[in-house]
């Protein structure tokens, strides 16, 4: 039952576009021609072929919760104490740059990131700056918007037998799924932490008592027993689940597809590097994974929502991540990689600027801050910045349509190409984003 | 068995009259015609129609004035002279029509008017689109309200934003409104229309004038009439004209042809131009669209191949159902696929309308069933189950959202919302009642359990809009911000209908995690445009006397009336799209003007009949299952392979995630257990939409927090291939069950074993190369348990098991 792939973008270019247009607009091929007639109408203003990228990766780091951007890469230690928090800051690897006085490690290579500390939007409920953070949208009443992953698995689709977007360890929120386009494009979710020692992806593995022989048998017996139903398969949905039954079927046979799930395969000098803990293991699986194929890896960690004793939170949460995205960037660059990978570590919205009576910090979306590196970004800068209590940008507002844009342009994808959602509505990936060029090396 | 397999078609060929293409008749459009001033113009299209359904445009028939006094003909196109009431004489291939015309104003030729004549060159120009000046902060510096939902808002950014340059009076060419959107200077969104053209010329004499604001408010638009309404035409490249008259509410009527928007939304068969004329392409059918200032219409246009010797079978025994859909097909010249056999019946049925399989026992007794009409009995029985009423019951929890929010509808509301609605339809109540009862609720959410679908979303806004999809299938938040540019809701009528909602109060109860649901009988919806409080208004309909009851009393007697012309085939709809995969409809919450459904004859008569019957959903049901439409096979034939619209043949659905799940249990003999239920209970049964688990979630069960039917997700995921593959669904309850060990313990050879597992899972015997090959695969294998478990776990991983067909 498996049936040949095909090559050029991706072996699902053709089916599932059909796929996708059956499921939402009808059959006798609708949307198609309005596509291009849409397309046809503005050519003359917009270009909607990709490019070669700078990134051919990128690990989205998501710390859920909204991390203050004032005890982690933008601290004010000249502001009140009600406004500088309790906590410290010490000097990095740039003049006059400092950092929380827990993130010793990344101080150091501060030099290879760019730390975005004008990041804004107005959005500040969790599920709504999530969906902001994850879609380069605002919440829609009329359309659920794809995440950046699943933008990246309809527009670039897979590569070397793995899926091209990955979550990690589950999805960390339904703004991180497909959207409109269907879960055809959503990820595919390991569903169990890397930092657990009995760590393995869930139905990745043949069950036990099932060795790669009988395994065969049973493929075997499957095409015998699938043939009397093969007359139907010109049906969509029977074309796109023989698709995902032949990539699980080169996933579970592939030795070097599912090795890259693999982490015990992995050096204990370098597992011991990242941190033996949640953000650790999971940076280096998603290091794993688009080292071997994967094209987008979204990773959360820690729970950043401090409302109270935001003192106690952030020194039980940041030295983890510390270690981990140190590590990350010098692994990612010892192996080469760091100019080809964006890394992206955000949140749903930063803190208030005032330290609150629980001692901790509440929602802002005003102003917080985002780390890039790597993947074609600059190395060595801090863009924007907050004002003295962090409370509004004082310089170059990033805003959540330009940083989706610019994580797209870095993936050689161009955000104003429109996607056909249901009732053949076109939709701009991003709805007038801008390339933030001074970002970009 | 295999009796309905091969029905046998008698095929009768078209009359060879139709060949002489002398047409039977001809219709002419507009019916009738009435031109307001001296600038009033009216186009006239002429239809010739066939013996075998066709049209044809007739490009130059024979029109004449009754009296040339009134008025004259211009290509096609009548002129005032004399105000007057007279008549058109059409002639064309032996066929006349009259069509009476009147004539007023024919002296005057009254000022521009921003809103009538200016507005429309925006719209029709694409200017006001989403992707241009219509979006939220406009585009390079000029916004326009998006597709024009504020007239006053676009007069003001147009005269004042930039006076002298956006707008010149002394140089109304060189204004940049003009000069822009001819091309004359660079302009993002590149020429839209020609200089000298009429959308041109409107402006600048506009901007000439002074660029006056209506003086008056101007007359409301009420309707749009796209001429011709339907065409069926042989052949591609064929060209169509279409006509749009705008009616007011003061009685006057315009040819708005040239100030229309036109889209098709099937190009390959029928491409539109931005004119208004379409050109024929391959065959299908594409619905072409107009819109004009607040309203869209279509007109459905059918392209077959020319000179095709098509004949439609002949089949017998159909019912009202067959009979409209194979109206359809015949239109289409589409032959339908044949009748499945009885175990591809039993099985189909057995799941859509009790989430299981047939047992082995149930499937001996049908085949053993000699009568003719077994099929209905076993319709009837099935009807009968308990686990009917579990399916729908689930299918409503959906619609109603049920399932517990923090701090708001506790695990115990959740329950008692559940019992309530299993009681409804345990005891097939009528519908109507149902949801009526339920859009009116008030009190406790503990002692009146429908007072929670308000408890679950207390936002306004969202509330109505969820009451719009789930009960009337209408999806209205485009409206909330923008009059929806492909269906007739103004925001007018979006706050309108959310001002039904405006005065519903919450409280707690005694029991803290009780709370009562009332009328607090005060507090205005506000128009965000005007600001102004809006009366509580019927979506389409009326604006009705509220102020001495709760508002939502008048809202449930509207939706659930039988008048209403939306409630009654939505429900009959999500029925049909329940047992096609394929909403007439679809999908069968967004219903609109520019989605309309495949065949509006049957969804009319399914809901008409739905609502005479007293809204009875089981006898809705059964008129559905014993269609012949539904009991054809999947196979497609050359004339019907690529559709997927019309009901030609039936769909291959991939099984919903509750009922894989139950059907895996039923299958592998083994129990499902979840929270707050006793061991072995089924997922359908499960009350909350919270509640879940990996294969539930995997397979696409709806979390239930969004009304939307899409929630329920039918695709297939990379996950749902490896979890069959390798994870505990297939593999471990093949051992769990200990169906195999059973069976070898009872002595049974290969072949027998082999052959009851295909009864199981697929409702048949095994072919005998499937026999042949399994049985060798078997004994060639070390471990005889193990080679037939892997038969069984070969079985469930196939389409043909996952999917119903």
């Amino acid at each position: 039952m498996t049936r040949p792939r095909l090559s050029c973008s991706g072996p699902f270019a053709g089916n599932r576009r059909e796929f996708l247009q059956v499921g939402c607009l009808g059959g006798l091929g609708l949307s198609l021609g309005s596509m291009f007639r849409m397309q046809a109408a503005r050519a003359d203003a917009k270009s909607f072929n990709h490019f070669t990228g700078t990134a051919q990766s990128v690990i989205h780091i998501w710390l859920p919760g909204g991390w203050a951007q004032q005890e982690t890469f933008d601290p004010k230690p000249l502001a009140p104490l009600e406004y500088r928090g309790e906590m410290g800051s010490i000097e990095t690897s740039l003049p006059g740059v400092r950092f929380n006085e827990l993130l010793p490690k990344t101080a150091q290579i501060a030099d290879r990131i760019t730390v975005v500390r004008s990041m804004t939007h107005g959005e500040a409920a969790h599920e709504r700056g999530t969906h902001n953070m994850f879609t380069g949208y605002r919440p829609s009443p009329a359309l659920t918007y794809p995440s950046f992953g699943s933008v990246v698995a309809h527009e670039l689709g897979p590569r070397d037998r793995l899926p091209p977007y990955v979550c990690l360890p589950n999805l960390p929120a339904p703004d991180a799924g497909a959207g409109y386009l269907g879960s055809a494009y959503g990820p595919f979710t390991l569903g169990s932490d890397p930092a657990n020692p009995a760590f393995t992806v869930r139905d990745l593995a043949l069950p036990g008592g099932v060795d790669p022989q009988r395994f065969a048998t049973r493929q075997r017996l499957r095409d015998a027993v699938g043939r009397h139903f093969q007359r139907l398969e010109n049906t969509a949905n029977l074309e796109a689940m023989d698709e995902f039954y032949s990539r699980a079927y080169d996933l579970v046979s592939s030795a070097q597809a599912r090795a890259a799930f693999d982490i015990q395969a992995e050096p204990d000098t370098v597992r011991d590097a990242y941190g033996r803990n949640e953000a650790g293991q999971r940076m280096l699986l998603a290091r794993r994974l688009v080292e071997s194929g994967v094209r987008l890896v979204t990773l959360s960690y820690g729970g950043w929502d401090m409302h109270q004793k935001i003192r106690d939170g952030i020194t039980k949460t940041l030295p983890p991540f510390d270690q981990a995205y140190a590590a990350l960037i010098r692994d990612l660059e010892r192996r080469g990689l760091l100019d080809t990978t964006l890394v992206m570590v955000s949140s749903e919205f930063g803190r208030t600027p005032k330290i609150n009576p629980d001692a901790g910090r509440d929602h802002w979306p005003k102003v917080f801050s985002v780390v890039l590196a790597g993947g074609g970004v600059k190395r060595g800068l801090v863009y924007g910045a907050s004002d003295a209590i962090a409370a509004e940008p004082a310089d170059a507002p990033l805003t959540v349509e330009d940083l989706a844009t610019t994580v797209y342009h870095c993936l050689g994808i161009v955000a104003d190409k429109e996607l056909v959602a249901p009732g053949n509505r076109p939709v701009e990936i991003v709805d007038g984003g801008k390339v933030r060029n001074e970002l970009l090396a | 068995m295999k009796a309905f397999s091969a029905v046998m078609m008698a095929f009768v060929l078209w009359p060879s009259l139709a060949r002489a293409d002398a047409p039977v008749g001809i219709e002419v459009y507009p019916p009738k015609i009435r031109l307001d001033s001296a600038r009033d113009r009216q186009r006239v299209l002429v239809q010739a129609t066939f013996t075998d359904g066709r049209t044809a445009h007739v490009a130059a028939p024979a029109l004449k004035p009754s009296d040339p006094k009134f008025f004259a003909v211009e290509n096609g196109t009548l002129k005032p002279l004399a105000d007057g009431e007279t008549k058109l004489i059409v002639e064309h291939a032996g066929h006349t029509r009259e069509i009476p015309v009147t004539v007023v104003s024919a002296s005057s030729d009254p000022p521009l008017s921003f809103r009538l004549d200016v507005m429309p060159v925006f719209a029709r120009a694409g200017c006001n689109m989403g992707s241009c000046h219509g979006a939220a902060r406009g585009k390079d510096g000029f916004r326009l309200s998006l597709f024009g939902f504020d007239p006053a808002g676009d007069y003001h950014r147009i005269t004042r934003e930039f006076p002298g340059r956006r707008i010149d009076p002394g140089a109304p060419e060189e204004s940049l409104l003009v000069a822009k959107a001819t091309g004359a200077v660079p302009h993002t969104g590149g020429k839209r229309f020609e200089p000298g053209s009429e959308l041109a010329n409107t402006l600048v004499r506009w901007i000439a004038a002074g660029a006056p604001d209506d003086p008056a408010p101007v007359a409301k638009l009420v309707g749009l009439d796209l001429y011709p309404p339907t065409a069926l035409v042989a052949g591609a490249d064929v060209r169509q004209p279409f006509v749009a008259v705008a009616r007011f509410v003061d009685g006057t009527d315009r040819d708005v042809t040239d100030l229309c928007w036109y889209g098709s939304n099937n190009d390959p068969t029928a491409k539109v131009s931005p004119e208004g004329f379409v050109t024929t392409g391959s065959r299908g059918e594409a619905f072409i669209m107009a819109r004009y200032d607040t309203i869209t219409v279509g007109s459905p246009i059918v392209v077959i191949p020319k000179d095709l010797a098509f004949a439609y079978p002949q089949e017998t025994g159909g019912t009202w159902v067959d009979e409209l859909v194979d109206r359809k097909l015949e239109s289409l010249r589409i032959a339908p696929s044949g009748v499945c056999d009885d175990e591809t019946f039993l099985r189909r049925v057995t799941l859509d309308l009790t989430g299981l399989v047939p047992t082995p026992e149930e499937r001996a007794a049908f085949l053993a069933d000699g009568r003719p009409d077994r099929r209905a009995h076993v319709v009837e029985e099935l009807l009968g189950r308990k686990e009917f009423v579990e399916l729908w019951v689930m299918k409503w929890a959906e619609i109603l959202q049920i399932r517990t929010v923090a701090n708001e509808v506790s695990p115990k509301a959740v329950l008692l919302y559940h019992q309530w609605l299993d009681r409804r339809i345990a005891a097939n109540e009528p519908i109507d009642t149902m949801v009526r009862d339920l859009v009116s609720a008030s009190g406790g959410t503990f002692t009146n359990p429908p007072t929670n679908y308000f408890q679950q979303e207390r936002d306004t806004l969202k509330l109505s809009e969820n009451v719009a999809q789930a009960f009337l299938g209408m999806r209205i938040q485009c409206a909330q911000c923008h009059n929806h540019p492909f269906d007739r809701w103004t925001m007018d009528d979006y706050y309108g209908f959310a001002a039904f909602f405006k005065q519903i109060a919450r409280k707690r109860g005694d029991d803290p995690r009780e709370f009562i649901v009332y009328d607090s009988g005060s507090g205005d919806m506000k128009h965000p445009v005007t600001g102004q409080p809006v009366t509580p208004k019927f979506l389409g309909g009326e604006a009705p006397k509220v102020t001495d009851r709760d508002r939502r009393e008048a809202l449930a007697a509207w939706i659930t009336s039988p008048d209403n012309p939306y409630f009654a085939r939505h429900v009959a709809n999500i029925a049909w799209t329940h047992f096609f995969g394929r909403g007439i409809v679809h999908e069968p919450d967004d219903a609109r003007v520019s989605n309309p459904p495949s065949n509006g004859p049957l969804l009319a008569e399914l809901g008409r009949r739905f609502a005479a019957s007293g809204w009875d959903f089981r006898l809705l049901v059964r008129d559905i299952v014993l269609s012949r439409t539904y009991q054809r096979v999947c196979d497609t034939n050359a004339t019907n392979k690529l559709d997927d619209v019309n009901f030609s043949h039936a769909a291959v659905r991939r099984i919903r995630a509750e009922v894989l799940l139950d059907v895996l249990a039923e299958v592998t003999d083994t129990k499902n257990k979840f929270p707050g239920l006793p061991l072995g209970a089924r997922a359908v049964q499960v009350a909350d939409g919270r509640t879940t688990n990996y294969f539930l979630t995997t397979f696409g069960r709806a979390t239930r927090d969004d009304v939307c039917s899409c929630a329920v997700r039918m695709d297939p995921s990379l996950s749902q291939a490896l979890h069959l593959l390798n994870g505990d669904a297939a593999n471990d309850r093949i051992k769990q069950g200990g169906l195999v060990a059973k069976a070898i313990a009872a002595g049974k050879p290969d072949s027998e074993i082999i052959d009851g597992l295909f009864v199981r899972c697929y409702g048949r015997m095994p072919t005998e190369r499937e026999r042949i090959e399994t049985v060798t695969t078997v004994m060639a294998a070390p471990d005889r348990k193990a080679a037939i478990e892997d038969v069984f776990w070969a079985l469930l991983n196939s389409p043909e098991f996952i999917f119903n067909h």
